[in-house]
């Protein structure tokens, strides 16, 4: 029975992805033997799938600088459904393979890009937009740790000019970063391969995440034919739009895709946008932003509650705050400073009731999650700025009668 | 009062009254059935459970509250079903031992209304078959290779014969149903059709057997064999009983994506008198190589009756019928080959002790588990599925099977309401002659008749018409409409009307006397 949840979700990624929905797709049985596939075939769609021809645009910065970036478009060749097979874990040393099958038949959408990518870096940034996209829409968690993004690289190398290469499928690729690192190895595998008089072969590969380097796969069994056949069980899927939709349709039991549409959040390359515009910070700053989960909130909450400008706010928000979660390895929900205390904090500096340095050290202290109020705080420290001139200058004199040699030095020089 | 209308004022009215109680019922099936045994139409025989459902029903029924018609009735199903607790074999070693963890939704509703589930009952393998001789249980036998119009027929070949080597198969693949009604083991039996597989051995043991339109009854829970064709028969001893099993087992189900939305609204059938509106057709490529000149006369007869009660009788054709078997084995085989994919021992069932590697415990497990009939369409159906083959074979015969669904539809819109067919070739044959040919040459012979339904989704029903010169029923088969199940139950509930077909007459039965199985024996159709 065909999961309805799992329509919608890839009805709402093949519009994000300015995908044509195909009003009707098929179901198809693909057949394969394995221990985790427990019905000897997986359901798919092979001959018509949901979405196809779409495309997704991402950036990437160039050089070292962040300020200057540049945006690229990966075309999407389809989108299909499909379910999931079992795990399968290879137990070597009591020569025995355990099958956990509760993930067999969960909804999968498959996305199949073009070959427009040209390097780690590019699939990265790529994947990681796409991420955002997919969490944003609410189809996935999309967490590559947790398997809830999946990403295999096919990569191929070619001279320009010339048609593309034999391409090789990696898998077992955990994360972002790995993907990236993947893409390379292989790339320079192929080119060296090539460069060698060698050739390369149509096969599956395995990212070993210690080595850096890819290793073939267990071979499954050569060419395999997977007797497609169509599913018997599921009827064609029929998408409705505003047009088409006829007009006695219970209306649990048909999708809309217009109906989708309208209710679209707005999506990452969008809300980057609203930030820059709303808030005048640098368009990298917003990407910074929506990198981080929750951060783009945390910052406009902040805003809201103190009476600095955004653009000083930014600098706090990412360099400051960003980089303490950083280094504990905390998520912005962790955080022990709320977007209370932080623009509480703010606001004093913006008052200038203390320095820039002294508002370092109390969000130090602050960080300790301790409880304590900033302007506590800065009282227990004693880091007030002081307002009278008088008494800054009797300090000051204090230091400089207490330092007369030094005083010398320094008018000399 | 009637045997017609055993479920109304006969049974049902009986149980109500309390002139019988449904334990009692189900104890008297129950022994029936250990008397029977050498029929072998019972894999399974649920004694426990079934007396327990039993005492509920004569709770519900003391406390006035019966669930309704079907309350306290002992029913059986076939052994491809699957039903919570109990064993569910299809017949193979694959499931030996295999105990469901759910109820099928056909037989969760019949529950659900009450009925007693007696046991699952004996097929061929898998449902593939139309003899009920290949199931690894043993063949099932047709009770009326033990019936006194039968033994008076037969000419015994030598003084010591006794009942052991004459006796008749059942047809298939629901032959252990087939059986079980036919010998008053219980009132109502599932079956499944696929090609035929309940309207078969309905027309060789004497009983109504019907295919539903495709699409109106649930297959959640039928093992599958070709879901595009597969569809839960229904088998009682007169058309009105299968009208109240239809009624309360259609509908759409949300686990069967291929189960229509629609409602069903169940009918009761009108008692018909004028039948002159009715357009009846005989498709002439129904006069089938083979056709046993009996049941040719028989079908004629038939075409007679309807003509002479004022019917339209006009001869059609369905001129793609000659490509439908092949077509059929095609189709079937793939879909097969697809299905019992899922049987690998891993999960469930037969396992194989060979343990070198995943494939070779695959492949021992499927040798072992599997009978020569199962595994030779698995490979055809791997065969036709192949890159290089689909295109030629699957997909060529999915065009032949639109063809000949089309053949009914420009017949039916042509004005022509039912149409009358043979449902066989010939009566039962002697156990010892059918298993002269294999599986494969007698389901080709054999479903011949029977599976155009199928490939069209249409419905049809056999009802038992008479019997033959070896004092074995015959019947013949009226297909309808796509859903239009009450214009079909109601012209063969008249046939059945007109031909009085007889009761069998089994020893065993008049043994366990009493005044509910009196009734029931004594014949007439009032």
């Amino acid at each position: 029975v065909l999961n309805r949840r799992c329509v919608e979700a890839a009805v709402m990624t093949g519009l994000a992805l300015h995908c044509h929905i195909n009003k009707k797709s098929l179901f198809d049985r693909k057949h394969y033997f394995y221990a985790d596939l427990p019905a000897g075939y997986q359901i798919t769609q092979q001959r018509v799938p949901i979405a196809v021809n779409g495309s997704l645009s991402y950036s990437l910065c160039i050089g070292n600088k962040m300020s200057q970036m540049v945006t690229k478009t990966v075309r999407i060749k389809q989108i299909q459904l499909e379910q999931d097979s079992g795990k399968s874990l290879h137990d070597d040393t009591r020569s025995q393979t355990l099958v956990d099958l509760n993930r067999a038949g969960v909804g999968l959408m498959e996305l199949v890009m073009e070959p427009d990518m040209c390097c780690g870096e590019e699939a990265a940034a790529a994947v990681r937009e796409l991420q955002l996209i997919l969490q944003t829409l609410g189809s996935s968690q999309a967490v590559m740790a947790e398997g809830q993004l999946r990403v295999d690289a096919n990569v191929s190398v070619h001279h320009p000019g010339e048609p593309y290469g034999v391409r090789t499928e990696v898998k077992n690729i955990n994360s972002i970063r790995f993907l990236a690192k993947a893409v390379d190895y292989e790339i320079q595998r192929q080119i060296k391969e090539l460069g060698n008089g060698g050739t390369i072969l149509n096969e599956t590969r395995a990212f070993d995440s210690k080595l850096g380097c890819t290793v073939p796969m267990r071979d499954k069994e050569g060419k395999q034919d997977y007797r497609f056949m169509p599913e018997p069980n599921l009827p064609p899927l029929i998408l409705y739009d505003a047009k088409s939709l006829p007009a006695n349709m219970n209306h649990q039991q048909v999708i809309n895709i217009d109906w989708i549409h309208e209710r679209l959040p707005d999506l990452p390359s969008v809300k980057r946008e609203k930030l820059v515009e709303q808030y005048g910070i640098l368009p990298e700053h917003s990407f910074t932003l929506l990198n981080e989960n929750g951060l783009a909130e945390f910052f406009e909450s902040v805003v809201k509650q103190t009476q600095m400008k955004p653009k000083k706010v930014i600098g706090w928000i990412l360099n400051d705050l960003l980089s303490y979660l950083k280094q504990h390895s905390l998520t912005v929900k962790e955080s022990p400073v709320s977007s209370f205390l932080l623009a509480d904090l703010l606001n004093l500096l913006e008052k200038k009731e203390i320095s820039s340095t002294a508002a370092k050290q109390v969000l130090a202290e602050l960080w300790k999650g301790e409880g304590k109020t900033p302007l506590e705080t800065v009282k227990e420290q004693k880091l007030e700025l002081l307002q009278d001139q008088k008494e800054l200058e009797q300090i000051c004199q204090a230091v400089i009668d207490g330092q007369e040699n030094e005083v010398i030095v320094m008018v000399l020089g | 009062a009637a045997l017609k209308d055993w479920l109304r004022s006969q049974v049902s009215a009986a149980l109500k009254e309390g002139r019988v109680t449904p334990t009692e019922l189900c104890q008297r099936c129950l022994a029936l059935i250990k008397s029977t045994k050498f029929l072998n139409a019972y894999i399974t025989v649920t004694e426990e459970t079934a007396l327990k459902q039993a005492e509920e029903s004569e709770e519900r029924y003391k406390r006035g509250q019966p669930l309704g018609i079907l309350d306290g009735i002992p029913i059986a199903v076939k052994d491809n079903f699957s039903t919570a607790g109990i064993e569910t074999t299809c017949a193979s070693n694959m499931l030996k031992g295999y105990i469901s963890p759910y109820n099928a939704t056909v037989v969760q509703k019949l529950l659900d209304q009450g009925a007693v589930l007696l046991g699952k009952t004996n097929l061929d393998e898998f449902a593939m078959g139309s003899g009920s001789t290949d199931g690894v249980f043993g063949p099932v036998r047709n009770p009326w290779s033990y019936s006194k119009q039968y033994k008076e027929k037969s000419v015994p070949k030598s003084h010591s014969e006794d009942k052991e080597s004459n006796w008749v198969i059942t047809g298939g693949s629901s032959g252990g149903s087939a059986a079980a009604v036919s010998s008053f083991t219980c009132f109502a039996a599932l079956g499944s059709d696929t090609g035929g597989s309940t309207r078969n051995p309905a027309a060789h043991c004497g009983v109504v057997g019907l295919k539903p339109t495709y699409g109106l009854i649930s297959r959640h829970g039928l093992i599958p064999l070709v879901n595009s064709m597969d569809v839960p028969g229904i088998l009682t001893r007169c058309v009105d009983d299968a009208a109240v099993l239809l009624g309360s087992l259609a509908g759409h189900d949300p686990k069967d994506s291929t189960t229509i939305q629609d409602d069903f609204k169940p009918f009761e059938l009108p008692n018909l008198t004028d039948v002159s509106k009715l357009s009846i057709g005989i498709p002439k490529e129904y006069h089938a190589p083979g056709l046993s000149s009996e049941i040719l006369a028989l079908w004629s007869k038939a075409a007679d009756l309807f003509k002479n009660a004022g019917a339209k009788v006009v001869e059609v054709s369905l001129p793609h019928t000659r490509y439908s078997i092949v077509c059929y084995h095609v189709l079937c085989t793939a879909e097969v080959a697809s299905n019992m994919a899922r049987f690998d021992g891993l999960e469930y069932g037969h396992r194989s002790d060979v343990k070198d590697s995943t494939e070779s415990m695959y492949a021992a497990t499927r040798r072992e588990g599997f009978n020569d009939v199962v595994r030779g369409r698995i490979l055809s159906g791997n065969y036709f599925l192949l890159k290089e083959n689909y295109e030629k074979y699957f997909v060529k015969a999915q065009k032949v099977r639109r063809l000949i669904a089309n053949d009914f539809v420009k017949v039916f819109r042509s004005g022509v309401d039912i149409l009358l067919t043979p449902t066989t070739l010939s009566d039962a044959a002697p156990y010892t002659e059918f298993i002269q040919e294999d599986n494969r040459t007698r389901s080709a012979q054999d479903d011949i008749l029977t599976q155009a339904a199928n490939m069209a989704g249409l419905p049809a029903i056999n009802v038992p018409t008479a019997l033959s010169e070896r004092g074995l029923p015959v019947g013949l088969q009226f297909i309808g409409r796509s859903f239009q199940e009450k214009q079909l139950l109601t012209v063969a509930k008249w046939f059945e009307k007109q031909v009085q077909f007889p009761v069998i007459e089994l020893e065993e039965v008049k043994r366990h006397d009493n005044d509910v199985f009196q009734h029931q024996k004594s014949a007439s159709f009032s």
